[in-house]
């Protein structure tokens, strides 16, 4: 988003369906539902909405979402590229919007059966031609097989273990806090579910050095998310939780899911380009994040995203974690919701309503005194990320 | 040698002693030879550099002091010395189709029990392990005799290629002045064809899938016509020279519209690595290893890396290129560990600790090297040439034969070493065999260090692995340093 609108939007309402492994319903009316749940929750009536943002990747066109809503008019409607790495990037989008006078109040969703539908983890085996450019891209990579998400993201984390000395473990702590965050949360998939490092250890492999249990889970769910500016927000019920910055990156031979070609694997530049955009529209740095959400559809990228944002330098993320600074109580608890490991794996936006709950002080896990809450998006991925704060 | 009664998966007493009173009766026959000493047979031919020479091609053995008579002269033995693996080589009995050999393959005890065996319906043969002690070089002109003793024949035993009978056979090998130059023992399996639990080949398999295409355009077909002509070719910029992967339109550092290709060497390491175990398509073997290869020219590339165990991957490895056709119009490049170069000068006493790993070495299985090398070891068994014979007699294919094993296994400790090492004895344990279109990779480390008087008695233990499971496992030992005066 431009940087006139650095902490001149909010997000006022969130709404959710529940998450599970089979919602026995369409993605239709799990976007239809999640979104008027937001809009419930924000006490807006749909008629108002005349924005909506969602991913690209999103199979529920806005027109039927509209339709279904009853919107009569829409402003502005565009999609973000990219998978999970959209999900700020569509608060970010519809903050700008609000901030520009293009929509008023804006809809941001996510909706899939991506459990009891087509599963999303099983990859791309069947794509076999095609000359466009996206077809070609897959050349490089699939008819060695390298075929799913956890296959192209194992390829970082074997670089990143070998030069920062990270282990399988440390990935394992990542997964023992998230699904510890998750056994509080009644909506989490994992309510009441914890595991420990040694069942992280005894899971088996996915694709090495990947385990079961450093792999989010394949849900069905929606979650919808409700955008207007601050003035027009201190107007609805709910603690307004400003959009500080919002930001998007690609950069350095980006490559979805396989930028192997660039200097360092092992770091995440884009999320470092977000990161550096977040500190320079905010004035903020990382000793002001009291609560975070970081991208966790596979452990091993949490850590260089840690990194990226200078919770710890380049490498340390390991010891960052082994000092237990991500749990309640640490220096920087992360994904309070359970993440998408533990409450369900709705490509980011979930982690986005948590960081709304930190802000208002409503989260079933609630970090004390909540300024700034930041939120991650996907990984390895050209991706986005954003702050939220409270409302001076 | 340890737990040799369970080779190739054998369930030792699964089948037990069998009450049956016919089993006991025809064990008791298989074992009355048990013991006894067979005739001295002495070889047709003196140790010769012709079949030295023929020996190390076949083996790709390069030490030159085989072959070379110049560096062998300066060398620890001041001339040529036959390769130690060569000991069993000299006696074989070889081919005679011109009529009987002068001595018959009768005169040895194991004869008659083999014979008992194939009129059983035993006529599957694998040898299963072997242990060579060498006591002293070989030279040309040595004239080797071999004494055979027939030291144990099995019950009746299960094992993964059928149901049989190990024979173990102890020969002592003496030259023309019946001096002690060696000694082997060798066990072999004789089975049943059709009972291992393998079961026979099952024709009505589907067909296999093939794995994904490349999908081509303009901008890329140019990389996948090199793949089926046996190039790796690398975008290059006309312009500044830079090259990339993967292949774009413009040139990424100057922004160059006119891009060729150069051709990579096909020398890289491994930058990073994924072993996909989960889900599995059924177009690949698993586990699948797919490396992030870097090349020397500085790209990298997406590759499977083959002949290589997931355990033994190693960021930084050397790997070199090798292609794989993967349907009637694909062509992939792979990678395998690359093959590590002789050592030209030999290691010293006190060089080596336990624990020291020896490279990785993959070693490609095909007809050639299976057929050219059971000929350079002078073995005219027929399943280790003929197709058809080797199928009747319970095995897929031909197969790769123990001497081969113990060559190979010998060259590779020996490029290792160096030249000059001494070899006082080689134990070999074979499993899985090596049929044509696998590839075996050899491991080891070492596992014993004994030093005294100015040499190192070295232990080496050692693995080759194929793609249905261990080749060979064994162990050998070397001497560095100052030879003991009597082995020379």
């Amino acid at each position: 988003m431009s940087r006139g609108a650095a902490g001149r939007a909010a997000i006022i309402g969130i709404g959710a369906t529940e998450f599970s492994k089979n919602s026995g319903r369409t993605p239709m009316e799990l976007a239809v539902e999640s979104c008027e749940a937001a809009l419930a929750d924000a006490g807006l009536p749909a008629e108002k909405v005349d924005g909506i943002v969602t991913f690209s990747a999103e199979q529920n066109l806005e027109i039927e979402v509209a339709r279904n809503l009853r919107i009569p008019a829409l402003r502005h409607f565009s999609m973000v590229p990219h998978g999970g790495g959209a999900a700020c990037g569509t608060i970010g989008q519809a903050a700008a919007a609000v901030h520009a006078g293009s929509a008023d109040y804006v809809l941001c969703y996510r909706a899939f059966n991506e459990r009891s539908w087509h599963r999303f983890g099983s990859g791309v085996q069947g794509r076999h031609g095609g000359a466009e450019s996206f077809d070609i891209s897959f050349s490089w990579t699939s008819p060695f097989g390298l075929l799913t998400p956890a296959s192209w993201v194992a390829m970082f984390a074997t670089r990143y273990m070998h030069q920062y000395g990270a282990t399988s473990e440390d990935f394992g702590r990542v997964a023992v806090a998230d699904r510890r965050h998750a056994a509080n949360n009644p909506a989490a998939f994992f309510h009441e579910q914890p595991i420990t490092l040694a069942d992280h250890q005894e899971s088996r492999w996915i694709v090495e050095p990947l385990r079961l249990l450093d792999c989010c889970q394949e849900s069905d769910g929606g979650q919808a998310l409700l955008v207007t500016t601050v003035e027009r927000a201190r107007d609805l019920a709910p603690t307004p939780a400003v959009i500080a910055a919002a930001a998007q990156g690609a950069t350095d031979d980006q490559q979805a899911m396989r930028s192997y070609y660039r200097d360092n694997i092992a770091a995440i530049p884009e999320m470092g380009l977000c990161a550096r955009q977040l500190w320079e529209a905010t004035g903020l740095g990382p000793d002001d994040i009291q609560v975070a959400n970081i991208y966790d559809h596979f452990t091993p990228l949490v850590l260089p995203q840690l990194e990226e944002f200078g919770f710890c330098r380049r490498g340390e993320a390991a010891d960052f974690l082994r000092d237990g600074n991500i749990e309640l109580g640490g220096r920087l608890p992360i994904n309070t919701n359970g993440g998408q490991l533990g409450e369900a794996y709705i490509h980011g936006m979930n982690g986005i309503a948590e960081a709304v709950r930190q802000v208002r002080g409503t989260s079933v896990n609630q970090v004390d005194g909540v300024e700034h809450a930041l939120v991650t998006s996907g990984t390895s991925v050209p991706t986005s990320a954003l702050i939220l704060g409270q409302d001076s | 040698m340890a737990d040799s009664d369970t080779p190739l998966g054998g369930r030792p007493g699964s089948a037990g002693v069998n009450p049956g009173e016919e089993k006991a009766e025809f064990l008791a026959a298989l074992c009355a030879q048990v013991g006894a000493t067979g005739k001295p047979w002495t070889a047709r031919d003196p140790v010769s550099e012709p079949v030295i020479r023929a020996w190390c091609d076949a083996m790709a053995d390069g030490n030159p002091l085989y072959t070379s008579p110049d560096r062998a002269a300066a060398g620890p033995y001041g001339g040529i010395v036959a390769p130690p693996a060569m000991l069993q080589v000299w006696t074989m009995v070889g081919l005679h189709l011109g009529g009987p050999p002068e001595r018959a393959v009768e005169d040895t005890p194991s004869a008659g029990v083999y014979q008992l065996l194939d009129d059983a319906g035993f006529v599957g043969v694998v040898a299963t392990n072997a242990t060579y002690s060498y006591d002293r070089l070989l030279r040309p002109g040595h004239l080797l005799t071999g004494t055979q003793t027939l030291a144990e024949v099995s019950e009746e035993k299960s094992t993964g290629l059928g149901v049989g009978h190990f024979v173990t056979t102890e020969t002592l090998y003496t030259d023309q002045d019946g001096s002690r130059v060696g000694s082997m023992t060798l066990r072999i399996l004789k089975f049943r064809p059709g009972t291992g639990r393998q079961g026979p080949e099952d024709d009505t398999a589907e067909e296999r899938q093939v794995r994904p295409r490349p999908a081509t355009n303009r901008s890329t077909d140019w990389f996948w016509d090199g793949c089926r002509a046996g190039q790796l070719r690398i975008q290059a910029c006309d312009d500044c020279g830079h090259l990339q992967h993967p292949p774009a339109v413009r040139c990424l550092s100057c922004g160059g519209a006119d891009l060729s290709h150069t051709v990579a060497s096909g020398r890289g390491t491994l930058y990073s690595w994924a072993v996909p175990h989960y889900p599995q398509a059924p177009a690949f073997d698993y586990p699948l290893v797919v490396g992030l290869v870097e090349l020397e020219e500085g790209v990298r590339l997406v590759s499977n890396v083959t002949g290589v165990r997931p355990d033994q991957l190693n960021v930084d490895m050397p790997l070199e290129l090798h292609w794989l056709d993967t349907d009637d119009d694909t062509t992939l490049h792979q990678f395998r560990p690359a093959a590590p170069r002789r050592r030209d000068s030999t290691l010293a006493a006190g060089d080596l600790e336990v624990g020291h790993r020896l490279p990785l070495s993959p070693v490609p299985i095909d007809t050639l090297l299976i057929v050219s090398t059971a000929l350079a070891t002078r073995d005219f068994q027929d399943v280790h040439h003929d197709p058809d014979a080797a199928r009747a007699k319970g095995t897929p294919d031909i197969f790769m034969n123990i001497l081969t094993s113990c060559g190979i296994v010998s060259r590779w400790i020996g490029d290792w070493a160096g030249p000059d090492v001494g070899w006082q004895s080689i134990d070999l344990r074979l499993g899985a065999p090596n049929h044509p279109g696998d590839t075996m990779t050899l491991s080891g480390s070492v596992t014993a260090v004994k030093s005294t008087d100015g040499h190192d008695l070295v232990t080496v233990g050692f693995e080759g692995a194929n793609s249905l499971g261990t080749h060979v496992s064994g162990t050998a030992e070397l001497v560095f340093g100052d030879l003991p005066g009597d082995r020379a």
